[in-house]
């Protein structure tokens, strides 16, 4: 009867485990994976076509040494202090990274009117009114916490796009980062509906809660940057890479 | 008790009866639940050692990625150019970075829940959306599939509307052109050695 009771048992595990786990059980440092796939079907087009993701950079010496000077700005200066700024408790800084947002509302309302975005440019009224009430003073976010009324991240640079300007070649720009002449000009733009240098006086200040707010914002994320010098052959290729794939899926939306 | 003992294993098989059928028929987005659920279960094991998670998940990501099909495509227009020694060498390099980058990142893993938010099939492809949900952000994070045999397998992954697979051939078709293929497989070995080093010491 024992003996009965346990061969089911191991049947039934084998059974179990079998369909779903067959591959699993392959020795994973043999190279399962060498083999090409069962069948030829390829799920990407244009498999083999040159070029089919370059990013035009023809300043790319000039690039990479912005880029340089951006990664040890992160590492010597901006990374240590957002590290030591995190004594601040988590929910405190999502707040303040709440606030600096909802500042910044006029910019993305702007651009989605621009951009004929009515629904969205509803959404970031409706959001700027209840996040500033509800949210005391836009500390909290119950418009998409609550009303599932998402952020529409639009900028000037993605409204050039969407009237077909293109980006032109690559630049990373010192401080800001990967960027084109296109985001540039729209970066410009953008500061015009900052609220920060209305409201305060001295640029100096302007500068101060600029980088506090890039501090905070530092201090929220979870190490992407390092997580990429980390992990990839070329980090500067990367970042080119995934910037224009981004901005380009971002004026898509 | 008898009686329970007999009934048990019965009950056992009739449920596999049932279940075996659906199991293979199941549709992309319950597959990869499959996969990430398993994943998440070993991250969330407090019982294991950092060493012991990534080999249990080794065996998981290996199986539901497609890595052939990947780092054919990755490699593009040199891969028609590469000897059939080289193409086999990227595939296996190719999967070991790959798999040593997403092993990597256990030691960030804290307590993200992962929400699927549907799934759409064409023909033999299929998207899966995902949000990863932290703190402060909600990471979008869509996988494409594509059917072979019974299972279907991950070709891409697009983070923030950014394609993994177009990434890893951007740059990697700049590292072929400057240094040729062997630059990118020291670059490789390189990488691969280094993250699993930078595993262990973490």
């Amino acid at each position: 009867m024992r003996l009965w009771i346990s061969a089911c048992w191991l049947m039934g595990l084998c059974l179990l485990i079998a369909p779903a786990h067959a591959q699993n059980l392959v020795d994973p440092t043999a190279t399962r994976t060498v083999a090409a796939p069962e069948d030829d079907y390829s799920p990407f087009e244009n498999e083999f076509d040159e070029d089919v993701v370059a990013v035009y950079d023809p300043i790319e010496p000039f690039n990479r040494a912005m880029f340089w000077f951006n990664d040890k700005l992160y590492f010597y200066l901006l990374k240590p202090v957002a590290r030591a700024y995190r004594v601040v408790p988590e929910p405190a800084r999502v707040s303040v990274g709440n606030f600096f947002s909802n500042v910044a509302t006029p910019v993305r309302l702007a651009n989605c009117l621009l951009q004929f975005r009515f629904p969205d440019a509803g959404r970031e009224l409706g959001r700027f009114v209840v996040n500033t009430t509800w949210g005391v003073g836009g500390l909290f976010d119950p418009a998409h916490k609550r009303l599932g009324w998402h952020k529409k991240d639009e900028d000037l640079g993605q409204t050039l796009g969407y009237f077909g300007i293109p980006a032109g070649p690559y630049l990373v720009l010192p401080l800001f980062g990967p960027s084109n002449p296109r985001d540039a000009v729209g970066r410009i733009g953008d500061g015009v509906l900052d609220p920060w240098p209305y409201v305060l006086d001295e640029t100096w200040e302007v500068i101060a809660v600029k980088t506090y707010d890039r501090v905070n914002w530092l201090s929220l994320d979870r190490d992407t940057y390092e997580a990429i010098k980390r992990e990839q052959l070329d980090p500067y290729l990367f970042i080119r890479d995934a910037y224009a794939q981004r901005r380009d899926a971002m004026i898509m939306e | 008790m008898k009686h329970a003992n007999f009934l048990y294993p019965l009950l056992v098989f009739l449920l596999l009866a049932v279940a075996a059928p659906v199991c293979a028929q199941a549709g992309p987005q319950a597959q990869l639940k499959e996969t990430v659920d398993a994943v998440l279960a070993v991250l969330r094991d407090g019982g294991l050692g950092a060493a012991a998670k990534r080999e249990r998940i080794s065996p998981l990501v290996r199986a539901r990625f497609d890595f052939p099909t990947m780092a054919q495509w990755v490699l593009g227009p040199q891969w028609r150019q590469a000897s059939a020694t080289e193409q086999e060498r990227f595939v296996v390099l190719f999967s070991d970075l790959l798999e040593a980058t997403y092993i990597g990142r256990i030691d960030e893993y804290s307590g993200e829940e992962v929400v699927f938010v549907g799934e759409q099939i064409e023909d033999r492809r299929a998207q899966v959306d995902t949000k990863v949900m932290t703190r402060s952000a909600e990471i979008p994070i869509n996988y494409r599939l594509v059917s072979r045999g019974e299972d279907w397998l991950v070709f891409d992954v697009i983070i923030e509307n950014v394609s993994l697979v177009r990434n890893y051939r951007s740059s990697f078709s700049e590292i072929v052109r400057r240094e040729g293929m062997n630059g990118l497989f020291a670059q490789m070995e390189q990488r691969i050695s280094e993250l699993k080093a930078g595993g262990k010491a973490g």
